[in-house]
């Protein structure tokens, strides 16, 4: 059993009371835990906290291990820096400006 | 457990949770709000979260934006801080020729008394410092700016649970009917009866309709975001396609495609995005990515908000729209004075359903 103030996301600071009170407003998974506390948001991205949230979740609602969702996983998987993601062509098709978008009729704003 | 509600409200996003707060304000029981997985789960949770006016067109729904964007201080002062800043907000250019369409939307929101300023490439420039030097101009308005989601769902949610709102989440409407004057919501755990009753359920709301046989016509559209490692304060403003939050984080896109439901990230869109994050802020080309992830914007087929009652179907009522986290407030303003008062303190029926017969 862990001691109330333990922390148990590391990197955003986020104890288990703080775990504990959003799963008594009724999280479920660690996605919700997350996006309630910012637990799992940090530069690790989870991997230190994923298991010990999905205990808690375990341990205060009687679910399954199994049954608790693993948080969703997304590229990039590590931190990147965004010049690794960036390619030399200067169109867009699905990124819009919002500007492109006004619309001009005769002349005027629709 | 209660079964049986004055009014149930299907969906407990922004829209939803707007609604449920401004309804608990004036009448303190007898509200359910419904939800098939924890609230944020759906568009609210994957979403930029500007409280964004300017560029809205025609005029006359950027002033109803307005309006909700006017709302925002004493939503905070209400429920509590959710991290609300009004920043500002900038839309750049790059080509010299778009001041004119520029000059003609401050112009046509001059009207209706929204300013908006041209800016030239040195205003720009001085206002931001980190934009691209090559830009053209930008145009501004003070009226803009961005609030934290999951702080705004959650702290709607604990003022509303204060003034006696229930909640069941993890728990999914399969199947409504009408009887006796009465909507039967049947649910994963339970049926419900209650008078009012209210669909908000976002980018799911046509599936919703359809348990009725009522057509609601909102489409599907993916968005597509970027995260970046929280960076020392330097973006000013809220930039049409990028903004810092609280944290340091920046958060960058606006990209829109028809994916259906699949909340995937893809490759070409992600680097879409970094093209046009670069593009803006040079800066961030250093800066590194941490996360990416996607949302599916509730797109109604003409593209406004689907509002208010709906004809043929005593005390039923929909909101479903994009720029659900900008019409928040406003929209759960509107929707309680439907319920109680019968009618609305800004008209609404430019966005009845009924439009669309
Ligand atoms: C990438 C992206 C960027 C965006 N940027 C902005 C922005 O900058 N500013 C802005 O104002 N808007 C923005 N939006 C739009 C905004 O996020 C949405 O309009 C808003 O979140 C919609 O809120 P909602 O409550 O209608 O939907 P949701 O948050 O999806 O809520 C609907 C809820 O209904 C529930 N539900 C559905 N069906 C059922 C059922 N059968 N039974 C029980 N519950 C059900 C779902 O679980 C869900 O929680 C953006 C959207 C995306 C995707
Ligand atoms: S420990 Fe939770 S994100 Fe790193």
């Amino acid at each position: 059993m862990l001691d109330k103030t333990t922390i148990i996301c590391r990197c955003e600071e986020i104890s288990y009371e703080e775990i504990e009170e959003v799963i008594d407003q009724g999280a479920r998974t660690f996605d919700d835990v997350k996006r309630l506390t910012r637990c799992g948001m940090g530069p690790c991205q989870a991997k230190i906290c994923t298991n010990l949230v999905a205990n808690i979740i375990h341990e205060q609602t009687g679910r399954p291990l199994h049954k608790i969702p693993l948080p969703r996983m997304r590229m990039p998987l590590s931190p990147i820096k965004l010049e690794t993601l960036t390619t030399d062509s200067t169109s867009f098709s699905a990124v819009k400006s919002v500007l492109d978008e006004v619309e001009l009729e005769d002349g005027k704003v629709r | 457990m209660e079964t049986s509600y004055e009014t149930i409200v299907i969906g407990g996003g922004v829209v939803g949770n707007g609604i449920a707060y401004h309804l608990s304000e004036r009448y303190k029981e007898g509200v359910l709000v419904l939800d098939k997985k924890y609230p944020m789960s759906g568009t609210s949770g994957s979403t930029q979260a500007w409280v964004w006016v300017h560029n809205k067109t025609p005029s006359w729904y950027a002033e109803f934006n307005m309006y909700s964007a006017e709302l925002y201080p004493y939503l905070s002062k209400k429920i509590g801080d959710v991290e609300y800043k009004r920043t500002g907000g900038l839309s750049p250019f790059f080509n010299e020729s778009d001041r004119e369409k520029a000059k003609q939307l401050a112009e046509s929101y001059r009207k209706i008394g929204i300013k908006i300023k041209v800016l030239s490439r040195d205003e720009v420039l001085k206002k931001e410092p980190s934009i691209n030097p090559e830009v053209a101009g930008a145009t501004y308005s003070s009226i803009d700016g961005n609030v934290n989601p999951f702080r705004l769902i959650d702290m709607y949610m604990r003022a509303a649970k204060k003034n006696s709102v229930h909640y069941s989440t993890y728990n999914k409407v399969t199947a409504i009917q009408k009887y006796e004057g009465k909507y039967i919501v049947v649910s994963d755990m339970e049926t419900y009866v209650c008078k009012n009753l209210i669909l908000a359920g976002g980018t799911w709301t046509r599936e919703l309709g359809g348990m009725l046989g009522i057509n609601i016509p909102v489409n599907q559209l993916r968005g597509q975001i970027l995260v970046s490692e929280p960076l020392k304060p330097f973006l000013n403003y809220t930039i049409s396609g990028l903004r810092q939050a609280n944290n340091g984080e920046v958060l960058m896109g606006y990209s829109m495609e028809k994916a259906g439901f699949n909340r995937a990230t893809t490759l070409d869109v992600i680097q879409e995005t970094a093209n046009m994050a670069v593009h803006y802020v040079p800066s961030l080309r250093k800066a590194k990515v941490v996360r990416a992830f996607s949302g599916i914007r509730a797109m109604p087929e003409d593209g406004f908000p689907i509002l208010g009652k709906i004809p043929g179907f005593e005390n039923l009522f929909v909101a479903a729209t994009h720029s659900g986290v900008t019409l928040s407030p406003l929209i759960g303003t509107l929707m309680t004075e439907l319920l109680v008062d019968g009618e609305t303190s800004i008209p609404i029926d430019r966005y009845s359903i009924s439009r669309f017969n």
